[in-house]
């Protein structure tokens, strides 16, 4: 199993340690729902070093990436990042990810730790296809998996610009760096050069919990020694148990639930992520809806899992995708993928332990605005 | 806690004369985590070893407890429903149900504590 450069200190910390996705990983430390009470009310940090960087870069990069994506990437501030699909030829899903731009047709894609070695597969042949479908256009494209050269941590929570602000110094930004972090908008990066290290740490204000936060994409030799500063500031560490409901209490989907080879991104309850006004390999997903998410919440003890029936009219129209106790509401919260015909209805019944039991059907995020 | 036996799928069962009481043990509160539901199976049930007594289920996951006797229930405790932080808290008094023996020899088949506490740590290793 691989271990991220923290590994010792979740160790140290008396964390419970899982498999995730063939690393060594946090499940949780204190206990999920103190965690959970933590990022919504105060400030997180989560070891999110398993993620994958992939560099993508050189003459034509930008246009390539629009091809392969659900949306465009070129055209966009340098330091703004996207949020796309990555979606297979027939439309199913790839993985989902995130876009940085780090300068001029140069590009680094964050993807999920379980995907990262069939995205880059992936990733590759889609090139040939591209380059063997526009011939006219010049491409010379570098893909390389940069994921051992960084840790990451998310510091997440209503507390974590302040928290952020107040550890800068500590983590070598300068004083003009430090105004720069105040006024970085949501979805954007900043590069901050450290002393003695070729790669620069990559700030963003990103994040899975639905609150405001900061991921750290860190130059792995330095991860240990910034994680410690932000526990030394009395930052709770989060575990991957946490993350999952904070997660889904956000409305956020997970690649392997919402979304998968067999449910495209349309279906997935994600089209706003997608572009269809563009050309886009996968764009044949637009003729394969054949079901469509609803989000659920319980209306008596009842918590849905995965996998869960649910019934409306007398008959099942789906399966639960990610169910979970939401901390946060004190109720049980899902989504599922359901029959595209499905009529509209306020309720349905979500099949807990053989019996059917009723949930209403709400629009996301179940928890913030 | 001497007094207590333990099965393999972690009830503790405390007996007195022809009754059984059985609960979720130490070990298995902990893997679980902060529980959040918690419901017996009502009085009056009659089940075979082995069969679904109750069900406790964490933020993250759901599980059953099984009968460690077969017998009738007697007696459910509702209060864990209301409170399953309770189970947490204290998992030797935050008990399940209670059952009525229908062969007290099936006593045999579960562990002491010596037993059961090897068994939990070749499967935490």
């Amino acid at each position: 199993m691989k271990k991220t450069p923290l590994y010792d200190r979740h160790v140290a910390l008396g964390a419970r340690m899982v498999d995730y996705a063939g690393w060594n990983m946090p499940v949780q430390y204190a206990g999920i729902k103190e965690e959970i009470a933590a990022v919504r009310n105060e400030t997180g940090i989560f070891d999110v070093s398993h993620m994958g960087e992939i560099r993508v870069s050189g003459q034509g990069a930008g246009e390539f990436l629009n091809w392969l994506l659900t949306r465009r990437v070129t055209g966009k501030k340098p330091d703004q990042i996207t949020y796309a699909i990555l979606s297979a030829a027939d439309g199913g899903t790839v993985d989902d990810l995130l876009v940085y731009t780090m300068g001029e047709e140069d590009y680094i894609l964050v993807v999920n730790a379980a995907n990262k070695d069939k995205d880059l597969v992936h990733i590759r042949e889609s090139l040939d296809s591209y380059q063997a479908a526009f011939k006219d256009r010049l491409s010379a494209i570098v893909i390389v998996d940069e994921s051992d050269l960084y840790g990451q941590v998310a510091v997440q929570g209503p507390g974590s610009l302040d928290c952020m602000l107040e550890v800068a110094g500590r983590l070598g930004l300068d004083k003009g760096q430090q105004e720069e972090l105040k006024g970085l908008k949501r979805f954007h990066e900043m590069i901050v050069e450290l002393e003695g290290e070729d790669r620069s740490m990559i700030i963003s204000r990103t994040g899975y919990t639905g609150e405001n936060g900061y991921e750290l994409y860190i130059p792995a030799s330095k991860t240990a020694t910034f994680w410690d500063i932000f526990i030394g500031a009395g930052v709770e560490p989060c575990g991957l148990g946490a993350r999952d409901t904070l997660r889904l209490e956000a409305g956020m989907p997970l690649y392997g639930h919402e979304m998968s080879p067999d449910i495209n991104a349309l279906e997935g309850g994600m089209s706003f992520f997608v572009d269809l006004d563009h050309e886009f390999q996968g764009m044949v997903m637009k003729d394969k809806v054949t079901r469509r998410q609803l989000a659920l919440v319980s209306e008596t003890k009842s918590i849905p899992r995965e996998g869960y029936e649910v019934h409306s009219g007398g008959k099942q129209i789906g399966l639960i995708t990610s169910g979970t106790f939401s901390p946060t509401l004190d109720k049980g919260i899902a989504f599922a993928l359901v029959d595209l015909d499905t009529p509209e209805v306020e309720e349905v019944e979500v099949l807990v332990r053989k019996k059917l039991q009723p949930f209403t059907v709400v629009r996301p995020p179940f928890v913030g605005k | 806690m001497e007094e207590l036996k333990f099965s393999k799928t972690h009830e503790w069962v405390k007996v007195e004369g022809d009754r059984v009481t059985v609960g979720l043990t130490d070990f298995a509160q902990k893997e679980l985590g902060d529980i959040v539901y918690a419901e017996p199976e009502p009085v009056g049930t009659y089940v075979e070893v082995e069969e679904i007594i109750g069900t406790v289920e964490s933020v993250k996951a759901a599980s059953d407890l099984f009968a460690p006797v077969s017998g009738e229930i007697v007696e459910a405790n509702e209060e864990i429903g209301d409170e399953p932080e309770m189970i947490n808290q204290a998992p030797w008094d935050a008990w399940f149900v209670k059952i009525r023996m229908a062969d007290p020899s099936e006593l045999d088949a579960l562990l002491d504590k010596d037993a059961y506490d090897a068994f939990c740590e070749e499967e935490g290793a």
